[in-house]
């Protein structure tokens, strides 16, 4: 109980002290510098299990952080300590070439990112499919005032969309829940529980057609939630009209969120029955996401817009990881995606903001303008496209090869198609963005600081890339 | 047909369900709320005194305080707010609606008695528990799909987070408490967001029909 308050005190500090603190400048720092410390907060509480000495640590009945779920809280942590590093640069770059925001506003950004940090950290720790589901609704009902930043007419839309759709998405996972409970209460756990870890147990004698209702309503419910086609509709949206740095939050540790969702569903059905056709569904609604997102991809007018669809890209082949039964995959395809796209966000969100606009066809002739952030968003566009030798290749790789194993042929095909016209279809778009004439009205502001983070986060996937040994997966 | 107290309670909920269907008058929708709602805290309390679950008499309380009480209060005071009286362009008239938010009540009799596994716990060989939670999923569902008012929209998601409480309490021996607890919370914040939303909406767009806020797409 110690730890876990621990892991939840420099948040909520935060979080309180950012409403109080009067200028926002200080809190910028102030809050990059909280999410650094809980991460080596993180790193000192979860160490046992990342040295192997312990494959879990239990905080709590219902509350217990496995192997991949303490990798994923560092993950959420270290993306959301890169984007507050980033926001700070933001606000500022805002105040000097824009209009600059309104204090108030940015005092309750910071507060709401330390909240959303709290709930997202959660999600991980759950063990109860209970608790998983509510903290993944608190996720969204933290990060919907984010994505209302902007306080305009489609910031607005965006929310509105965003908190409906997810919500009701989310309300069929927890239909899903209640089913799974049903199911363990007519088994030998006889007064039922939503425990994962018991659950898997006795797999075998739960009722195995309760079972699979409550499994498909969670892939759906958790699915809405983390972007599936043809479910997807609120994520473009709601990902072009936040600023950058909750873009890049959104994007790269969200998402993160409901696909766990989905794997710790996915771990009890495949204890209960291994080839269940209900199983099948996973792999095959991962490759359909993976096909349209790359159709989609290829016909975008608006810069951040294409980003969030190459995200639902990505969801589809970390859903097809989990089809395929692979946590380490899972993880890997969620890291390299979390640290390229947060780096294309974040580069992404300075280009728009020093040329205003986001329109695709309007923008053009960076290299002109800013050799160095061309560099940057060249480098992270390569390594979310999925370019050798960077993370993202090397893990599409596997999956493929993978999925050949477990006699996914036509869907590997499809996939293997989709993530090339995708891949095509960025470097088409980005392409424009670097080449041609320079745009005379666009406004530097500190160039290198800009480029600080995102490049630091490209190097990491790139290493990534060259040195984890993909073979022993 | 004799009914028992536990299917009849559960048919009262759903049928008051439908009712939210029968007018576009957001004031009277949300009464019919409440009334609905109210028949599903009666059911919970006659499941806690048929099963002596303690617990379910405490979850039934907090029901009736956020759900019956307070949620309805403050929708009215953000329609008040808002100046929003009714509905008027839903998509499918409202009788119209409501007739099939009756036949959806059929299909969900006949459903339930088909899928495996959905036998209430209380009640040997009834299907009646199950039929009322799916009849009021569809209805929440009907809502959402037939309604332009973002107000309707909050509502639509209530009734459906009803039917879901109805599988719980009619399909399990109750959920664990801190699950119920936590879920009523993050009904209470998500029902308290989307209302001060819908009055940015109305500010903003000085309307509050959703179908019209389509700015956004590729």
């Amino acid at each position: 109980m110690n730890e876990l308050g621990l892991l939840f005190t420099i948040p909520s500090l935060t979080a309180l002290l950012s409403l109080f603190i009067k200028k926002t400048a200080i809190t910028g720092k102030l809050c990059a510098l909280a999410a650094w410390l809980q991460l080596a907060l993180v790193i000192s509480v979860l160490l046992p299990i990342l040295t192997g000495h312990s494959t879990s640590i239990s905080f709590a009945p219902g509350l217990i952080v496995d192997k991949l779920g303490s990798y994923f809280i560092l993950l959420t942590t270290f993306v959301v300590a890169c984007a507050l590093t980033h926001a700070d640069y933001f606000f500022q770059a805002q105040a000097v070439i824009g209009e600059p925001y309104k204090d108030s506003r940015l005092k309750l950004f910071y507060a709401v990112v330390n909240i959303f940090l709290m709930a997202m950290t959660s999600v991980f720790l759950c063990d109860s499919l209970g608790y998983l589901w509510i903290a993944i609704e608190a996720t969204t009902l933290s990060s919907a005032p984010l994505v209302y930043f902007e306080r305009n007419k489609h910031a607005l839309e965006a929310t509105w969309k965003y908190l409906i759709v997810c919500s009701v998405g989310i309300a069929f996972a927890l239909l899903g829940t209640v089913f799974i409970f049903a199911a363990s209460q007519r088994s030998d756990l006889g007064s039922g529980t939503l425990n994962v870890s018991e659950l898997i147990v006795s797999a075998k004698t739960l009722s195995f057609p309760l079972l699979r209702l409550g499994f498909i309503f969670c892939l759906l419910g958790y699915g809405t939630k983390a972007g599936i086609f043809p479910l997807h509709s609120w994520l473009p949206d709601a990902h072009s009209e936040a600023p950058a740095p909750a873009s890049a939050m959104l994007s790269g540790s969200l998402l993160n969120c409901a696909l766990f969702g989905i794997w710790k569903a996915s771990t009890v059905i495949t204890a209960a029955k291994p080839e269940a056709p209900a199983f099948h569904l996973v792999a095959v609604m991962g490759a359909l996401t993976v096909v349209a997102a790359s159709i989609f991809i290829i016909r975008q007018h608006n810069l951040k817009r294409l980003w969030a669809y190459s995200s639902i890209e990505n969801v589809g082949l970390m859903v097809f990881a989990i089809g395929l039964g692979s946590g380490p995959l899972f993880f890997l395809q969620a890291l390299n995606h979390s640290l390229a796209k947060v780096s294309l966000f974040l580069i992404s969100g300075n280009i728009v903001q020093a040329a205003g606009t986001k329109k695709l066809s309007k923008l053009h002739g960076l290299l002109e303008n800013s050799p160095f952030w061309a560099g940057a968003l060249a480098l992270a566009s390569l390594a979310v496209a999925g370019a050798p030798p960077f993370g993202s290749f090397m893990t599409e790789m596997s999956l493929l090869t993978l999925s050949l194993g477990h006699k996914y042929y036509i869907l590997a095909a499809l996939i293997n198609v989709a993530l090339a016209v995708s891949f095509l279809g960025i470097l088409a778009h980005t392409g424009k963005v670097i080449f041609g004439a320079g745009k005379p009205d666009f406004k530097v502001f500190s160039e290198r600081r800009a480029a600080l983070v995102p490049m630091l986060l490209v190097a990491s996937t790139l290493a990534i890339g060259l040195l984890v040994n993909y073979e022993s997966r | 047909m004799q009914l028992s107290t536990f299917e009849a309670l559960a048919m009262l909920s759903a049928v008051l369900g439908i009712l939210i269907l029968g007018t576009t008058l957001l004031r009277t929708n949300l009464s019919f709320y409440r009334f609905h709602t109210l028949a599903i805290v009666a059911l919970t309390v006659w499941i806690g005194h048929i099963t002596k679950e303690a617990h379910l008499y405490i979850v039934a309380a907090a029901v009736l305080l956020v759900k019956v009480l307070f949620i309805p209060s403050f929708l009215g005071w953000v329609m008040k707010k808002a100046e929003v009286g009714s509905d008027k362009q839903a998509f499918i008239a409202a009788p119209l609606s409501m007739h099939l938010g009756a036949i959806m009540l059929g299909v969900s009799y006949l459903l339930s008695s088909r899928i495996p596994g959905l036998e209430g716990v209380h009640q040997e060989g009834s299907h009646l528990g199950s039929t009322a939670a799916m009849s009021i999923l569809f209805t929440g569902v009907l809502l959402m799909l037939t309604r332009r008012a973002a107000l309707s929209q909050i509502l639509g998601f209530l009734v459906i987070e009803n039917g879901i409480y109805l599988f719980a309490v009619t399909q399990t021996h109750g959920m664990p408490m801190l699950v119920e607890m936590g879920l009523l919370l993050e009904v209470l914040v998500g029902v308290m967001i989307s209302g001060l939303l819908l009055f940015n909406i109305k500010k903003s767009f000085e309307h509050i029909d959703v179908s019209q806020l389509t700015d956004l797409k590729d």
